[in-house]
């Protein structure tokens, strides 16, 4: 069973004020509330680097029944650290069709923060990903998307890595204050606990903005929601105008080609055959002697 | 190609075998291309008398599939060359350009962007980052506007956005289209769009909020999907980040692809150049990634290892001189030759390799329920009626061991030999002697 | 000399002891308080020689050896304390001193016996200096009396034979009535009774007991996990000193005579766990110190002396790692072995119970099941709603369209998404419709009973599933539950009652028992003689008491069982339960390897199971192995249809399965 890695001090030899924004999650089966994927990631990605330090928040009705559960999925995070404090976390309330930058944006300036880490894209309501790049425009900071981890963090820099498909790695160096968009291959996040996660604070923070100023989302007024269809699957597209071969590939079979048996093959030969098929697969390099 | 004239009188006579001047304009051919890009077949042009006196036409088509070139240029009808010298505005696509060539997902989004543009005269502008791409005109862009100059070697999306804030001060296009895939397309995607919201600029319906995650594009109205399982259908935003498979690429035209010089036509300065340091964002270059250091369910390539595999020792040297992943069988994982994390299949991982080598690996249904995404399978197993055999798209059934070894001595990197374990010289040893 | 001498060395061992004894007791009440009922010692010695004995007796030897070292030693010293202590010096109460000495020696004797090459569960160190010390007490207390029945009453008179004996003597009373109240091995006979008087689970030793079943199987009355108050300050154990403290009381009565040690499966497999070593570290953490004194044998692959704690010092890992705790699948082997009735299995609970819910470091694939049974009421993270796809073809009874009431309420369990477990559901399906019974189904409305969950340590789960399924259960109406999972078969008969859940549960075994006792089914006799054996599972024999009803079956299906060595209330784990298949810990051996020597030893071809995680591990074991059937999956194939077939429905045939 892996030990939770105490805070790495290595990592931040200074102390940044760092801050996870979360949102709730929705399991992709079932729907119910809880932890999203990739925020909780992010959680994970603040805690190993500043430990019980990390402040949450999370813009959305403090009203709604689910909600409170789902945040007390990142509150029950707060283990395994080098102190024992509970973890709190700072709810702004947002009403229906509200918009939740402005609120961010306040809080984040308000409380100090100079790294914000947050997942890529919520699993409820628009999920556009759009939050963190408003956030990023509105504040002037920097923002840098798909992190899979964070290698280093001086006082004015972040060395990140991002994440490529396949396990690529790319690193960057982004300078503070920035944001942080972390991928869902970074570590997994911690066990949730169920002890520390009844502890945890959650604070209604309901004075950023002027009571006027109530932030209304008015471009998605007049948006039709509906539950998701499955998307159709392509057909293979048949760049003929002869009816036959247009029907042959529609009534094809999708890639039931059938594997290839190559039996009484010496050593030798299987290795020639499985060298070839690498190369001509482009998965070893054409030639690396 | 030109434009066909037609004479409606020609093709009368030609339709009406009774007409008198029929033959005058009859085809001698079986099979031309009409007017509008089908293929008309002449049935009365074609067939053989057969041995009982009657004309046959062999409709089964043993003939095209005997001439497999004839039928490849039988079946690609040659393209329409569309041409449109004063478009109205743009729709402009960013293609993704992953290795410097367009991939089925831009081509996608070329074909979301005729949908919008054609019958509104609208051109489909691709804005570039790299310079001398091919198949623009198959693709479907009516313009390319090259920021190759303005774009580093690296990955800097903060002067790629600059760039693009140039473009839309220049075309103001109607729309901005991107892949929605990190951290590339959708990446440079929102940020124009958080760019152009906090700007103010609302050119047209829709407003700055981009569109993302775009899967379908009907009736004036697109859909996203949204998260927790929900669609929304709206109005074309201003800027879409489509995801794959959005729309069918175009395969029926053929467009210019002229090149557009921003500076020309740019009347506002130039933004400032930004520097990359004062950009916040550096890229240092990619990171060599340990294949084993990759979690197993991201491996692209995975040589996988079970009961047929006896030298161990063999198996993690070849696993290196490939450059693959390990991974391994339940019943390798339990008796202790490899980690439990290492576990392929519905009780360990689930993996999604482009390329799995199975060695020894009889293939338990849970195993195979593991390998469900790989989308190719390769077996060495010795025998042959095993499920994995069945399963894979090669297999090549000899004994595992030996099949590593000779692998890495073909490679240049064959195992030293510590004199007591020698599985594979003996295998090699009876080959002499074979 | 020695007639001023005795009394002296007898009220001053007496008085040591006593205030070791009062020490012990603060030891123990270190732990979480209940009131203290004194009155419940009168209930010890009725507890002692009848339910402690019925333990001890399953080993005649060492029963024999106890009553009569245990039995000497209590009558030599009560008569001590009057003849030698008060010096009422009655020729034939000295008689009776003398015989009780003869007595505990003759048992002493047998002790040492068992000590000149101890056995591997055995520890040393102090428990052999006991044997010796046995000895020099009969010995001592025997020369010491023969003066009052006037046998050489002048060779005792003084000089240095007096000396040596008294010498004797000390050592006897040191070890025997000090080392009782100090912590020697003698304590086990005064931590011991006091544990039977005070122990956490009376019902242990309730003989009027109302279920028949459990009288007879003594160490199933019971064994529901007690539930966790989820508002408590700290949840589960972290320290010592979190126990209750009649658990602290529990492991001080161990008697290291290493049980638990031969039957812990996690043990034989080379696990680190091991029950009698997990007990006196407990005992070392209530009391302080290091575990560098055990003289036993330690957790495979973990040094013994490493170890430290107290009773306020959290125990893992300092004490305890984390790897022994997981490593445990519940068995309960141990509890039914023990003489002294600890209950290590609670104990593991509870501390699970911490490292879950409190730190969150529930071994990676039990945090993803536990993750996904709170998400999608299953551990696999699968669809609830397809938990009756592969019943599609069978037109299942939803009891939603029976507002009536049926008769039986048929509990499919997460068997119901495991493709080797459908087999066996469709096979109890068939038996029903064969058998006439009025049933129905839950349909997605069935979640998880919460076993996995409870016994991961995740009782919030746990009492959340536990709450929502009865809610369910209590809008519909049916006489009994029958379900082929014996984890949920316990769970829901057993331990929803602590939840406001009362159901008569019956597994599928007792049920099909029972429509072969209403001659409702019949069977055809098997092709040919075949030679089968039974494994007992866990939860439903030990736990429940459970061990008649599969062999009816298997009788009335004309199979002769060869038994095991391990079967019935020793019946070997299969290594699947307590979610020890999802911890996972390396050991050198696999716990369903293990069993499955054992079935080859009977020679059987088909081993018949009852539950599906016993049989997801033995069909785990490579081939070439015995067959693996389900007590039902036999029962469905020797059927002999009614005559009244149109009843009937030809579907219910199990179609072939693609072998895995």
């Amino acid at each position: 069973m892996p030990q939770p890695e105490p805070r790495d001090t290595a990592k931040m030899p200074q102390r940044v004020k760092t801050a996870a924004l979360v949102s709730s999650g929705r399991h992709p089966v079932s729907g119910r509330a809880g932890r999203a994927r990739e925020d909780a990631r992010a959680v994970e990605m603040g805690l190993s680097l500043v430990g019980a330090d990390l402040s949450l928040a999370h813009a959305g009705d403090p009203e709604q029944a689910s909600l409170r559960e789902s945040l007390q999925g990142y509150l029950g995070m707060y283990h395994g650290l080098d102190d024992d404090r509970d973890g709190q976390l700072s709810l702004l309330p947002l009403g229906e069709g509200g918009d939740a930058v402005p609120l961010l944006a306040a809080w984040l300036e308000r409380s100090g923060v100079r790294l914000a880490l947050t997942g890529q894209r919520a699993e409820c309501g628009e999920g556009s990903g759009m939050v963190g790049y408003l956030l990023a425009e509105r504040l002037g900071w920097a923002i840098a998307t798909g992190v899979a981890a964070i290698e280093h963090c001086d006082g004015e820099r972040v060395t990140v890595l991002q994440a490529l498909p396949q396990g690529q790695r790319r690193r960057l160096e982004v300078r503070l204050p920035c944001l942080i968009a972390v991928d869902a291959v970074a570590e997994a996040p911690r066990q949730s606990a169920f002890g520390p996660a009844r502890r945890g604070r959650i604070d209604i923070v309901d004075d950023l903005l002027p009571p006027d100023e109530s932030p209304l989302d008015a471009d998605s007024a007049d948006w039709h929601w509906q539950p998701a269809r499955a998307r159709p699957k392509r057909l293979k597209v048949v760049k003929s105008t002869n009816a036959r071969d247009r029907f042959k590939a529609a009534a094809a079979k999708s890639s039931a080609s059938g594997g290839q048996v190559l039996t009484d093959l010496s050593p030798e030969e299987a290795a020639e055959k499985l060298i070839d098929y690498l190369r001509a697969e482009k998965i070893l390099a054409q030639d690396d002697q | 190609m030109s434009v066909r004239r037609i004479d409606p009188h020609a093709e009368r006579a030609r339709r009406n075998r009774l007409h008198p001047r029929h033959h005058e304009f009859a085809r001698p051919a079986w099979r031309w291309t009409s007017a509008d890009g089908v293929t008309r077949v002449n049935p009365h042009a074609l067939g053989a008398i057969g041995p009982n006196g009657v004309k046959r036409i062999d409709r089964s088509g043993a003939s095209v599939e005997a001439n497999p070139a004839a039928a490849s240029t039988s079946a690609e009808p040659a393209r329409r060359q569309i041409v449109l010298d004063q478009p109205l505005g743009h729709v402009v696509v960013v293609p993704e350009l992953p290795e410097g060539r367009l991939n089925d997902h831009d081509r996608d989004l070329f074909g979301l962007a005729r949908q919008l543009a054609d019958g509104h005269d609208l051109a489909v502008t691709a804005v570039t980052f790299l310079g001398g791409v091919a198949g623009f005109e198959e693709a479907g862009a009516d313009r390319v506007v090259d920021l190759s100059a303005r774009a580093g070697s690296g990955y800097d999306p903060v002067s790629r956005l600059a760039a693009l804030v140039d473009v839309e001060a220049g075309l103001a296009p109607r729309h901005w289209i991107f892949a929605d895939s990190l951290p590339d397309g959708g990446d440079l995607g929102r940020r124009l769009a958080a760019r152009l919201s906090n700007q103010g600029v609302n050119h047209s319906a829709g407003g700055a909020r981009p569109a993302t995650r775009v899967w379908q594009l009907s009736e004036g109205k697109t859909l996203s999907r949204a998260g927790d399982r929900q669609d929304i259908l709206r109005d074309v935003a201003r800027v879409l980040l489509a995801l794959p498979e959005c729309a069918e690429p175009v395969s029926e035209t053929l467009h210019e692809a002229r090149p557009i010089d921003l500076e020309a036509l740019a009347e506002t300065p130039r933004q400032a150049e930004v520097t990359t340091a004062a950009a916040g964002m550096v890229d240092r270059g990619r990171v060599a990634v340990d294949p084993q250091e990759i979690p197993l369910a991201q491996a692209p390539f995975i040589l996988s290892a079970g009961r047929g595999v006896s030298d161990w020792e063999g198996y993690h040297h070849a696993a290196r001189v490939l450059g693959a992943s390990e991974g391994a069988s339940r019943v390798a994982v339990d008796d202790g030759y490899m980690p439990r994390p290492r576990q392929v299949g519905a009780t360990g991982t689930f993996v999604t390799a482009s390329c799995y080598v199975a060695v020894g690996i009889s293939g338990a249904v849970q195993h195979l329920q593991g390998i469900a995404k790989c989308q190719r399978v390769i077996a060495i197993n010795n025998d042959p009626s095993c499920d994995m055999v069945k399963r894979a798209d090669l297999a090549l059934i000899a004994d595992g061991d030996a099949v590593l070894a000779a692998v890495c001595r073909r490679l240049g990197q064959p195992r030293e030999q510590t004199g007591s374990d020698g599985s594979w010289t003996d295998e090699e040893s009876r080959h002499a002697a074979a | 000399m020695l007639q001023t001498l005795l009394p002296i060395l007898i009220f001053a061992a007496l008085a040591v002891g006593a205030a070791g004894a009062v020490r012990r007791i603060r030891l123990w009440r270190q732990g979480q308080r209940t009131p203290m009922r004194w009155y419940r010692l009168v209930l010890m010695p009725k507890r002692y020689l009848n339910d402690l004995h019925h333990v001890v007796a399953r080993d005649k030897a060492i029963a024999h050896t106890h009553v009569a070292t245990a039995g000497g030693f209590v009558a030599a010293m009560a008569l001590a304390l009057v003849v030698h202590g008060f010096g009422w010096r009655n020729p034939i109460l000295g008689g009776l001193l003398l015989a009780a000495s003869l007595c505990m020696f003759i048992g002493a004797l047998a002790v040492n016996r068992r000590r000149i090459d101890p056995s591997a569960k055995l520890s040393k160190g102090p428990w052999q200096r006991l044997s010796k010390s046995l000895l020099a007490y009969s010995v001592g207390m025997f020369l010491v009396s023969l003066p009052l029945v006037g046998v050489a009453p002048t060779l005792l008179g003084g000089g240095v034979l007096a000396i040596v004996l008294s010498a004797v003597l000390v050592w006897g009373l040191l070890e025997m009535v000090v080392g009782m109240g100090w912590g020697g091995p003698m304590k086990h006979a005064f931590a011991g009774s006091f544990h039977l008087a005070f122990h956490r689970r009376p019902e242990r030793f309730d003989d009027n007991h109302a279920d028949a079943v459990h009288d007879v199987h003594r160490g199933s009355r019971s064994t529901a996990l007690f539930p966790l108050d989820l508002t408590a300050k700290t949840l589960g154990v972290e320290k010592p000193a979190d126990f209750q403290w009649e658990q602290l009381l529990g492991f001080d009565a161990c008697v290291q005579c290493g049980r638990c040690q031969n039957v812990c499966p996690a043990y034989a497999a080379g696990q680190p766990l091991n029950p009698k070593k997990l007990i006196q570290d407990m005992v070392v953490g209530m009391a302080g110190g290091n575990d560098a004194r055990y003289a036993g044998s330690g957790y495979p692959g973990i040094e013994v002396g490493k170890h430290h704690g107290g009773p306020n010092a959290p125990i893992v890992p300092q004490l305890v790692e984390a790897q022994t705790l997981w490593a445990c699948t519940t068995c309960r082997a141990c509890v039914e072995e023990c003489p002294m009735m600890i209950e290590h299995v609670d104990a593991i609970v509870d501390m699970r119970r911490f490292i879950t819910l409190e730190k969150g470091e529930t071994p990676e694939k039990g945090a993803a099941a536990i993750d996904n049974l709170i998400a999608t009421d299953n551990p696999g993270g699968l669809d609830n709603a397809s938990r009756l796809d592969w019943a599609a073809d069978l037109e299942m009874p939803r009891i939603q369209d029976r507002p009536e009431g049926v008769d039986v309420l048929l509990w499919l369990g997460d068997g119901a998404f495991d493709m080797r477990n459908q087999r066996t559901l469709r096979a109890l399906v068939k038996i029903l419709r064969a058998g006439g019974v009025d049933f129905a189904v839950l349909g997605d409305e069935e979640r998880d009973s919460g076993d996995v969950a409870r016994r991961l340590g995740d009782e919030a789960t746990f009492q959340r599933l536990a709450e929502r399924n009865i809610a369910t259960l209590s809008r519909y109406r049916f006489a009994r539950i029958v379900t082929a999972d014996p984890h949920s078969f316990h769970v829901l008969g057993r331990e929803y009652g602590a939840f406001g859940g009362d159901y008569r549960v019956l597994h599928h075994s007792t049920f099909i028992a029972e429509l072969f006792d209403g001659g409702r089914i019949s069977v055809e006799a098997p092709a040919q003689a075949e030679t089968v054996t039974y494994h007992d599972p866990c939860y439903l024999g030990r736990y429940n008491g459970e061990f008649a009803a599969p062999r009816q079956v298997l009788a009335a299906l004309g199979l002769e069982v060869a038994e095991m060595e391990r079967s019935g209330y020793r019946s070997r784990c299969c290594g699947g339960g307590g979610g020890a298949a999802l911890s996972d810990v390396p050991g050198k051996a696999r716990i369903p390897d293990m069993r499955m020597e054992d079935v080859r030893e009977t020679g059987a071809t088909t081993v018949a199971v009852a539950c599906p995680q016993c049989t997801a591990m033995l069909e785990g074991v490579v081939e070439p192995r015995p067959r693996i059937l389900d007590i039902a999956e036999m029962v469905a194939a020797a059927l002999v249809e009614p005559a009244t077939a149109s009843t009937t429905r030809t579907s219910t045939e199990a179609p072939e399965e693609v072998p895995a």
